[in-house]
């Protein structure tokens, strides 16, 4: 018994190991470019000679503000949209009957387009209500677009949270909204967290929307100044690069804040 | 009993109405973000338009029977189902693999946690520019390694021959993607009771078996969500392989989503394009809502017990 | 608590947001050239925008991406009608399907006032009118006929740039016994069709590329067929291994490292290589690709004005005006590295290399001999149709996919035919 469970533990370091090193490589070489100078870069697996550090001067200089941008568009439009999930998930976790099915599918749908189809409305829309170019314009439309893919993930996330727990709240004379709030929405953390740190590196790297709906310095996000490295015939691969590693960082940040709340047992006593 | 009866309906009552209440921001928005551009892009799917004169002529399903009769549509469309095998495969069972395998607590979680998730947060024009690098047939990064480990005969022309291509630009998404399945997976079992595992240890069973016998089950909503997504992002593909291929060698590796972004805007006939769009969500709502629905009732069943 | 915080960051952010939001009488000039070089030559162009016109603004809006993600864009902006002032394009046919659309603006008054039909050679305004009426202004010009060779593997290897295609071939086996890949490629539908004019020329001539540009000769023609062959039997057989998977930077890298000995590129290959330190008069120099020799084709940028407010339009006339000068259009070459289309520049501002290009540009004007870039020529569909086909035959040039190639692009000429889709540039 003892052997076998040594032999798993080895083999799972391995596969462990393994993995990682397969996943670092391609960013090993990714942050050798952020450092190189024009002139290595033409050889792609070699070692920077010195720190070329312009890469991200270069970077630093076409993002400018969008970078601030992007945190302002992020942080909210990350806020509203989990909430709004937890909000549309809550009853049609709970609600029974065949009217929650159809809501739920019907909501579901939305997964499925393709987002290129949607930006003629969509900019009119917003250009109607007057939130072209605007940074709550992009909250609006990260938010709505957000809609079925966060229902979908809380509805299911709270279909894990054991019923009992529901009906014993109801029964002490708990409503619905105030089991919502106070008991449900706490013992979500995990989920919420997780909901979120997908919704901040999906809407800090968004590009479409980005392009379609804002066109300046006032609104536009990072990714369009990231997407620019790219533009024209020419490419900038060490800009490129530095600012790749650059933006990663609220994402993994968002990440590392998030993932605390994955804590074993949080549900503990309530198990099935 | 007779006063308690109507007070507790009452509460039902009021209970559903809250629950409806809850609803009407999700679905007042989604009316207003989905259902009038898919209606408009149904209008469009029956115009013969290039998307800039002012004027459009209608020509009924033309566009969607010319379709029909295309090759490359039908290329595009087997790229787009393979992709869908791919991903309810490949990432979700590596994503899995290493939950597991985390979850075990080993020494180093922490590194290794932000390792498998890295790549998910990069932008995907920088996944593109990464990955040809990788790629580069002569003396990228794997035909390199490959030589040095003395497989160089394996190497392969990964992004230009129509062959290999598709499968190159899966190796990049199965890098790029796992961290989602990763990350849910890994949510998942931290919120599986611990009393569960505990119990099932003492009853002498092995990790192997507490994984498939007691915390498998339990994930079933975090396999659903992934499995679910996963199905979307197949149909829904296009910024990875836009970016890296722009659906090239000669249309190999395009999918339904860059090739309807090409008719478009590339060959200037949004009609046939709109088109596209239409069967593309047939295709995925034809492929997706049975599993969502096949899944939905298998949540309700478990919860019944 | 944290819903709290959060209302309050969002009215916080509402306020900002909305004082920033204040209207103003800004121009915006949308282009593709976001980066390195590009960029600074378009932030040329814009600088001398404003100072000639110091009551619009004129600001840059990037799109990032090429004239694909530009359409994009201008088709929402069209349809929410806010076009920008003016807005990078390109030649011919990517003209006509806005003008046939009713979105741009005939820029007759600026073309009069700057004498366009003077300071541009006659080639290139023929791509930047539509039945004879301007409606772009050219800024950024590269020749895509000319092949680069690592000067270094030539001297050592005794070889000269060859003139005619039995010297290109016996010059590729040369390359190929020394151990050199002989010529460079990259995989996307631009670089093997730009690459394939030179034998299509060879066998067609400046007639036949017209009548291919006008729908006049036939996909299945026999002279079409040859010319495939040509290729085929030249460069397709010269290529390196593994062509098609690199991209047109990482073939550079390959001519640079001495990997392989020649590159069929635009122009634009010089800026990047001269960024990578290898430079024209010891690293690398160039010949016109073999049936080119007096030639220059070329693939050129403009700038369109559309439809729109008349204040606009008005901007849009002005920006026009200030790129047509020789001083901006210097500007814009030496800072971006490319060929300005005016006669007006002087030739000595450009570097070794791209005086070269001029000199080649100026030689070929006079010969009548300046061709635009057949794929802007073609209807769209056509030329993008063409540009995947030779691409495919390029990375399988066997008899089976000739076949496939040539009834493809023959069904879109007639389909193209049969929508009354071609011109008479």
């Amino acid at each position: 018994m003892a052997t076998r469970v040594s032999a798993g533990r080895v083999s799972a370091y391995f596969i462990a190991i393994v993995v990682a090193v397969i996943f670092l490589a391609p960013l090993v070489v990714a942050t050798l470019t952020a450092f190189k100078s024009p002139r290595e870069i033409t050889q792609v697996l070699s070692f920077p000679t010195q720190l070329y550090l312009d890469n991200f001067v270069v970077a630093a200089n076409q993002m400018g503000r969008s970078f601030l941008n992007s945190l302002a568009i992020t942080i909210p439009a990350v806020i509203f949209s989990v909430v709004l999930g937890a909000i549309g998930g809550y009853p049609l976790a709970y609600m029974r009957g065949g009217s929650s099915r159809w809501i739920y599918f019907f909501l579901l749908t939305g997964m499925l387009v393709p987002f290129q189809i949607v930006q003629i409305p969509l900019f009119i829309f917003i250009r109607t209500i007057g939130l072209y170019d605007t940074i709550p314009g992009m909250w609006l439309t990260h938010t709505a677009y957000s809609v079925p893919f966060c229902t979908f993930f809380m509805r299911n996330f709270f279909a894990s949270v054991p019923r009992s727990m529901y009906e014993a709240a109801l029964i002490e004379g708990c409503g619905p909204f105030g089991y919502f709030w106070r008991l449900l929405l706490p013992a979500s953390t995990s989920g919420l967290s997780a909901l979120a740190i997908i919704q901040s590196r999906y809407i800090w790297n968004d590009l479409l929307f980005g392009i379609t709906l804002t066109n300046g310095d006032e609104a536009q996000p990072a990714t369009v100044a990231i997407a620019g490295f790219v533009s024209g015939v020419q490419v900038q691969y060490g800009p490129l690069m530095a600012a790749t590693l650059v933006s990663v960082v609220p994402v993994m940040a968002a990440y590392l804040i998030f993932q605390k709340s994955f804590v074993r047992g949080l549900l503990g006593g309530a198990g099935k | 009993m007779t006063s308690v009866a109507p007070a507790r309906r009452r509460f039902y009552f009021s209970q559903r109405a809250v629950h409806l209440l809850f609803l009407v921001l999700p679905v007042l928005l989604f009316v207003t973000f989905f259902i009038y551009p898919i209606i408009s892009t149904f209008y469009l799917s029956l115009q013969d338009w290039d998307g800039i004169s002012k004027s459009m002529k209608f020509i009924g399903m033309a566009n969607y029977v010319e379709l029909l009769h295309e090759p490359r549509f039908f290329h595009a469309v087997l790229n787009n189902v393979t992709w869908l095998i791919f991903l309810l495969l490949g990432p979700t069972g590596l994503g899995l693999l290493l939950a597991a395998i985390l979850d075990r607590g080993l020494r180093g979680e922490r590194v290794f946690r932000i390792v498998y998730f890295l790549p998910f947060t990069i932008p995907a024009v920088a996944v593109a520019a990464i990955w040809r690098w990788v790629y580069e047939p002569t003396s990228g990064l794997l035909t390199t390694v490959l030589n040095v480990v003395g497989l160089g005969s394996l190497a392969q022309n990964w992004l230009g021959d129509p062959h290999v291509v598709n499968f190159a630009l899966m190796g990049a998404v199965m890098w790029w993607m796992t961290g989602f399945s990763f990350l849910v997976f890994f949510a998942g079992l931290r919120n599986i009771p611990v009393e569960c595992i505990e119990a099932a240890r003492i009853e002498g069973a092995t990790p192997w078996q507490i994984f498939w016998k007691v915390s498998f089950p339990l994930l079933w909503p975090s396999t659903i969500v992934v499995l679910g997504i996963s199905a979307v992002d197949a149909m829904r593909l296009f910024d990875v392989v836009w970016a890296t291929t722009n659906g090239g060698p000669a249309y190999a590796s395009e999918v339904l989503a860059t090739q309807m972004y090409d008719v478009a805007f590339g060959r200037f006939d949004m009609g046939r394009a709109s088109a596209i769009s239409v069967y593309l969500l047939i295709l995925a709502g034809a492929v997706i809502m049975p599993y969502l629905y096949y899944m939905s009732l298998r949540v309700q069943a478990s919860e019944a017990e | 608590m944290w819903k709290v915080g959060s209302i309050a960051l969002g009215v916080a952010m509402l306020a900002g947001v909305g004082g920033a939001y204040a209207q103003s009488t800004t121009a915006e000039v949308w282009n593709y050239y976001a980066a390195g070089s590009e960029l600074a030559g378009m932030t040329a162009l814009i600088d001398q925008a404003n100072a000639a016109n110091p009551d619009t603004k004129f600001v840059s809006k990037v799109i990032p991406g090429n004239v694909v993600e530009m359409r994009r864009q201008l088709q929402t902006a069209f349809i929410g009608n806010k076009p920008p002032a003016a807005y990078q394009t390109s030649m011919a046919s990517e003209l006509k399907t806005f003008v046939d659309g009713g979105r741009l603006h005939p820029l007759t008054d600026v073309w009069a006032k700057i004498d366009g039909d003077k300071i541009f050679p006659e080639g290139i305004q023929r791509v930047a009118k539509i039945n004879g009426v301007p409606y772009g202004l050219p800024f950024d010009l590269a020749e895509i006929n000319n092949i680069f060779y690592n000067k270094a593997i030539f001297a050592k290897l005794g070889l000269t740039p060859p003139t005619d295609w039995d010297g290109f071939v016996k010059t590729c086996d040369a390359l190929r016994t020394a151990g050199i890949e002989p010529l460079g490629d990259a995989g996307g539908p631009f670089w093997s069709l730009y690459n394939f004019y030179a034998p299509l020329i060879s066998t067609v001539g400046t007639d036949g590329y017209y009548k291919i540009a006008r729908g006049e000769l036939a996909f299945d023609s026999p002279e079409f067929r040859k010319a495939l062959e040509l290729y085929r039997d030249t460069e397709v057989k010269c290529y390196a291994k593994n062509w098609s998977g690199k991209s047109w930077t990482q073939t550079a890298d390959d001519l640079i490292n001495g990997k392989v000995g020649m590159y069929g590129m635009g122009v634009w290959v010089a800026g990047y290589m001269k960024q990578a330190g290898f430079k024209p008069d010891t690293g690398y120099d160039t010949f016109p690709a073999p049936g080119t020799g007096d030639k220059a084709i070329f693939q050129m940028d403009l700038f369109a004005v559309p439809e729109g407010t008349p204040e606009m339009i008005k901007a849009g006339e002005e920006f026009v005006t200030t790129v047509a000068s020789a001083k901006a259009q210097e500007a814009f070459a030496t800072n971006k590295g490319s060929i300005s289309p005016s006669t007006e520049v002087d030739p000595s501002v450009y570097d070794v290399d791209f005086a070269k290009f001029a000199t080649q540009l100026a030689t070929a004007s006079k010969a009548n001999a300046v061709l635009p870039n057949l794929f802007f020529l073609l209807p769209t569909d056509v030329g993008t149709e063409l540009g995947n086909q030779i691409e495919k035959f390029a990375i399988d040039p066997s008899d089976a996919t000739e076949h496939d190639v040539i009834s493809t692009l023959e069904a879109a000429r007639q389909k193209a035919m049969a929508d009354n889709a071609y011109t008479s540039w």
